[in-house]
């Protein structure tokens, strides 16, 4: 047994046992070799923790949490993308982030390089050595979707976005997709029961609304029956947030997104009018 | 939109334009006014403030047949619901970002904050736009047909 | 129970993430001392309920219900992702309409009766009939729904209560083409190779399939392979999202597959593409099939299809000259008067190339329901007991007799699905459905209906007050995917797990149970009382499953052939030989549509699936979710046409055969050509089936779904047009 996977147990045991959680939701390989979620309340089952494959529990842990009575306190053993998604579930206040406990573990150099991770890691990993992140921008799949000929761009996108069957495994899976009602099911805004979905009505509503929020876990792209590289449509406005503001979502818990969540600091960086326009007025830097 | 075409082979790009009432729209209404000679395939919504426009309702309008979607405001600094055109601008911004990645490009959606509330400025910059959007490539990929959507008979 | 109740008393959309009832938790006592109160949860792995590629669902239990559907990340097929039907799979279990108790009819209404009466009930009305009428008259519709081992236990039933083979299930209405003409050409009816093996494919001709709808996720690996570079060309008369997505769309005129098919096959025969070496060591009867094709152009064949001939040239080379070509149908080819011809031209050209037998390649028949497969395997055909074992052999007739504990079993081949009802009241008297909805998923409902009010006695055991239990005299209770162990084979030949994650609602008892019950009234003994070991008695006397056990599925299932417990199943068939030895080339004799558009009804009209219902809606229709994505029935209509008609999006239409006519809301689209129209067969409220062709395929009894001619209308509303 590999000593992350140890630590891991150990300390759901020490938590368990304390009373300091009350139940632990996790992977476990059951009997048959087969992997999958289960939520812990008993201490016999924590031999049978497990920390791959890659499954993103921040969703759960969510519901989990919210369908349970006020004082029931969750442990989750994760990795460092669901924290940063459980973060910013705190920040907008969808659960009490009180409730819930991370035990974080790192991933490996297969995975990271298999998510294109800039961060494998979680803020204070229980179990596990941080590794550098990876770059996605030097993928050669993420730069043939993200730069070179616009108008080659715009028909792959379009492209590969016509796959699409409405199935919104996108949108049930990500753990930052918990708006009620959504609006990607009101036929006001995307039209139904048609398959290709309408692309820029339902692709381009679901990532704008992620804008400032997505954490890149790719729980989106891993729910994906039909190969839509989703997370990379949200890179670039990730990253831009990253140049403008100094921002990346799932990192600090008390900033709030200086995109959308913050009227405060008003200040929109990095803007600048079309150079062939006529304006009147002064500098806009506040 | 069913804007009348020009007699060019390719149709008019069609643009949706957000107007503020405050200071795009006082603009807008002007070139009307003075018959400003003006391209003829826009059309105009006023609202309130440029901030009270959803990123979700440029995105429509692009889906819906839109080639390009106008944003207007009044300057930074001259926001009559304080500053709400800086979110505007930012949350725009951001847009423009995702328009970019998916290839539909940033150009296709027009920020003016200040610069239109001049008949003749409105005229110019809506001129300049069409022809900015002119050579780049039709959104039909993009487009399902869209007979059937409740809002749109 | 008409569209409005329905919607009535489906509970209000649940908007997702919020918090059930408090009131439902029940505080846990061994727990640190805190009331934590966080109830029972459970995951529990199983099978989905809805299409053949059987994805793996899991579903989770909280106080004893179902509340989410999750992907299972660790599937071999589906790795992950679901489609739509699939997230919302656990939606319609709990709904208020479920049957929770056997039910007498009373009149024009039910009244419950307990379990004991209606078993004593049922076995008596059968032997009666067959008593009074000959063992003939009685019939069992099986259900490929149901799992492997109660489609085993009700064919079992059938034949050996009564010694009648009439035991059949609606693959009569889908795959029964499939089952004739690979048995005739290759010797096994089944897909070839594996799901996972298309996104491998260099070439992909996808020929009256439209996987995007029917089978997202298996379309997933067709799209892998596309990534890979492949090359996928359809054809198919609508544009349907697989027509969208691929290099090369072929608008067919309706029912000219074989001339297609034959004139790909004679350009590939001129233009020496074919694999010569595969044929002369693989296959049988070519020199005759080469006589056949010279009946057959290219020219020809773009006059019928309305495909240019550079285009039947190209996609012909493209397929042969693909290092790995696979060629994927379903209700496309099938649902015709010539369909078994239609699947035969199919296996001609994939053996003309020799693009079948090895890995990447092969012949991909979709088959529709979760466990249709598993129904056929498990024997529910009136011609075959379990593993496709002849009832003509005599020796296969005393073991299966002796193995259930009868004397003897009969050689008389039974009647179809199709011809039981059309028979009903006349050779047939007695029915007993298991699970199936008839009266929407056969054509020509009306003559169903009134085929099957003429049965001295009907039996229908179901989840739910369909149509066709509405017509029944009894009406037993069963249990669905979620309430049952068993297994389910899918469209790749894998036995799969369902596992029991809730109890049935009220009395109602899970259908193998009902059948051991049942079963034993008639004198049929059944020594065993779980799944698991009835599983073992089909490996007994299945040499093709002869490695299937329980034990043996619980991680990834098996595909059969698994002829024993070392076995590790079958990725591919015919490897190295056919199933029958050598490929053996048949004629595929075409047959136009029976019914053309004319003056009187000049539309084509086609029926088929959309993405976010199936099948006859029972289950789909309940989901709150899937019925909200598309809440009504519709017609797809051209603009052109709607135009024509005044028509405008959503207004209502009237759509007319010979054999009734519908009133639906129009949808206007460029999916459908011109003068065709496109119904659904979802929808209760507008049913598809009033409207089709009963005509059959001679051979293996399929209806003509695919094609008939119709009138379109605008339907007058309050007497305003």
């Amino acid at each position: 047994m590999s000593e992350l996977i140890h630590t891991i147990r150990e300390k759901s045991q020490e938590l368990l046992a304390a009373g300091r959680v009350d139940g632990i939701l996790c992977l476990v390989r059951d009997r048959f070799d087969v992997v999958q979620p289960r939520l812990i309340f008993r201490a016999e089952e924590i031999g049978s923790i497990e920390t791959s494959p890659k499954w993103n529990l921040a969703k759960l842990a969510l519901q989990t949490i919210r369908q349970s009575g006020p004082s029931f306190r969750l442990a989750v053993v994760c990795r460092g993308c669901d924290e940063r998604a459980l973060l910013e579930l705190a920040k907008r206040n969808q659960f009490d982030a009180t409730r819930i406990t991370v035990l974080g573990y790192t991933c490996s150099r297969e995975q990271a390089e298999s998510c294109l991770c800039v961060r494998p890691y979680p803020e204070k990993p229980l179990a596990g050595e941080k590794i550098e992140g990876v770059d996605p921008f030097a993928d050669p799949r993420v730069s043939a979707l993200l730069t070179g000929d616009e108008g080659k761009r715009m028909a792959r996108w379009a492209g590969l976005l016509s796959r699409c069957i409405k199935c919104y495994g996108c949108r049930n899976a990500c753990p930052i997709c918990v708006c009620t009602p959504c609006k990607l099911e009101d036929d006001l805004w995307v039209e139904r029961a048609v398959v290709p979905t309408e692309l820029i009505p339902y692709h381009l509503i679901r990532a704008f609304h992620l804008s400032d929020t997505c954490v890149a876990c790719g729980a989106c792209q891993d729910a994906c029956p039909v190969g839509i590289p989703l997370l990379t449509l949200q890179l670039l406005m990730r990253r831009r947030l990253q140049e403008r503001y100094a921002y990346e979502a799932g990192l600090e818990a008390d900033r709030k997104s200086p995109l959308l969540m913050d009227f405060d600091h008003a200040s929109p960086a990095g803007f600048e009018l079309p150079a062939w326009t006529v304006s009147s007025e002064a500098p806009h830097e506040r | 939109m069913n804007a009348p075409e020009r007699n060019d082979k390719k149709p008019s790009p069609r643009v949706l334009v957000f107007a503020c009432r405050w200071c795009a729209l006082v603009g807008a209404d002007a070139a009307g006014r003075k018959k400003t000679e003006l391209p003829a395939s826009f059309r105009v919504i006023p609202v309130e403030c440029a901030s009270m426009v959803e990123p979700d309702s440029v995105l429509r309008a692009l889906a819906s047949g839109a080639d390009g979607v106008a944003v207007m405001g009044c300057h930074l600094g001259g926001c009559r619901f304080n500053d709400a055109n800086h979110v505007a601008v930012k949350r725009m911004e951001a847009l423009g970002d995702l328009l970019d990645t998916v290839g539909i490009g940033r150009r296709r959606l027009l920020l003016s904050f200040g610069t239109a509330h001049e008949g003749h400025e409105f005229a110019e910059i809506l001129g300049n736009f069409l022809q900015e959007l002119g050579p780049l490539p039709e959104l039909t990929p993009w487009r399902k047909t869209l007979l059937n959507l409740p809002a749109f008979r | 129970m008409s569209a409005e109740s329905v919607r009535e008393r489906t509970p209000r959309d649940l908007p997702r993430g919020m918090s059930e009832k408090t009131e439902d938790m029940v505080p846990i006592e061994d727990r640190s001392g805190s009331t934590a109160c966080c109830g029972e949860v459970r995951f529990v792995r199983t099978t989905c309920p809805y299409c053949g590629t059987g994805c793996g669902v899991i579903l989770k239990v909280e106080g004893g219900r179902l509340t989410r559907t999750l992907p299972d990340r660790e599937h071999p097929v589906s790795r992950g992702t679901l489609c739509v039907k699939g997230w919302s799979a656990h939606e319609f279990v709990a709904s208020p309409d479920r049957l929770t108790q056997p039910l007498l009819r009373d009149g024009d209404s039910f009244r419950p009766i307990p379990w004991d009466e209606a078993i004593a009930l049922a076995a008596g009305k059968l032997r009666e009939t067959a008593d009074r009428h000959g063992p003939d008259a009685v019939g069992g519709l099986s259900s490929a729904k149901c799992t492997n081992e109660e489609n085993y236990l009700f064919q079992r039933l059938i034949r050996a209560a009564f010694r009648t083979n009439n035991v059949d299930h609606c693959a009569r209405l889908c795959h029964a083409p499939t089952t004739v003409a690979m048995v005739q050409t290759l010797g096994s009816g089944a897909m070839t190779n594996s799901i996972a093996d298309l996104a491998g494919a260099d070439f992909i001709l996808v020929i009256g399939s439209n996987a995007a709808e029917s089978h997202p996720v298996l379309m997933g690996e067709i799209y892998k392979a596309i990534d890979r570079g492949a090359r996928l060309v359809v054809v198919d008369p609508r544009r349907t999202a697989v027509a969208e997505n691929a290099a090369e769309h072929l608008r067919i005129r309706p029912g000219s597959d074989i001339p297609l098919l034959n004139g790909m096959m004679r350009h590939l025969v001129d233009a020496k593409l074919y694999d010569e070496a595969f044929i002369r060591e693989r296959t049988e009867a070519f020199p005759e099939f080469l006589e056949y094709l010279k009946g057959w152009t290219v020219e020809g064949a773009a006059r019928e299809t309305g495909i240019p001939t550079e285009k039947i040239r190209e996609i012909a080379e493209g397929y042969a000259r693909a290092p790995q070509a696979a060629v994927v149908y379903c209700m496309g080819i099938t649902q015709h008067a010539c369909g078994t011809a239609n699947v035969i031209a199919v296996c001609d050209l994939a053996m003309l190339c020799g693009q079948v037998g090895k890995e990447f390649s092969g012949i991909y028949p979709l088959r529709g329901q979760n466990n249709v497969q598993g129904a056929c395997d498990m024997g529910a055909l009136p011609n075959v007991f379990p593993g496709y074992q002849a009832v003509s052999d005599p020796t296969l007739r005393a073991k299966f007799a002796q193995a259930w504990g009868v004397a003897e079993l009969t050689d008389r081949p039974g009647l179809t699905v199709t011809e039981m009802i059309s028979q009903a009241g006349k050779g047939i008297r007695a029915l007993y459905i298991m699970a199936e909805n008839p009266m929407l998923s056969d054509p020509d409902v009306t003559h169903v209906m009134h085929s099957l009010k003429k049965l001295d006695f009907l039996i229908v055991q179901d989840i739910f007050l369909t149509e066709t239990a509405r017509l029944a005299h009894l009406v037993l209770p069963g249990a669905c995917f979620a309430e049952k162990t068993g297994t389910f084979t899918n469209t790749e030949r894998r036995f799969q797990l369902l596992r029991r994650a809730v109890a049935p609602p009220g009395e109602a008892l899970d259908d193998f149970a009902i059948l051991c019950r049942l079963s034993r009234a008639l004198d049929v003994p059944v020594p065993y009382d779980t799944p698991a070991a009835a599983m073992e008695e089909i490996a007994a006397l299945c040499p093709a499953y002869g490695g299937i056990r329980h034990s043996r599925l619980e991680k990834a299932g098996l595909q059969w052939p698994c002829p024993h417990l070392d076995h590790p199943g079958t990725r591919f068939l015919h490897q190295g030989r056919f199933s029958r030895g050598l490929g053996h080339f048949v004629r595929p004799d075409h047959t136009p549509p029976q019914e053309m558009p004319d003056r009187e009804y000049p539309f084509y009209l086609s029926t088929g699936r959309m993405f976010a219902h199936y099948h006859t809606g029972t289950m789909t229709r309940r989901s709150p979710f899937l019925n909200r994505e598309k809440e009504g029935a519709y017609a797809e209509i051209h603009p052109e046409d709607a135009a024509r008609l005044t028509v405008g999006p959503g207004d209502m239409i009237r759509i007319s055969t010979r054999r009734g006519s519908i009133v639906t809301a129009a949808v206007l689209t460029t999916r459908v050509a011109p003068g065709t129209v496109f119904v659904p067969f979802h929808f209760a409220e507008a049913r598809a089936n009033v409207l089709t062709n009963p005509v059959l395929d001679p051979v293996s009894k399929i209806p003509e779904f695919k094609v008939c001619a119709a009138r379109v209308e605008k339907e007058a509303v309050d007497g305003k047009p």
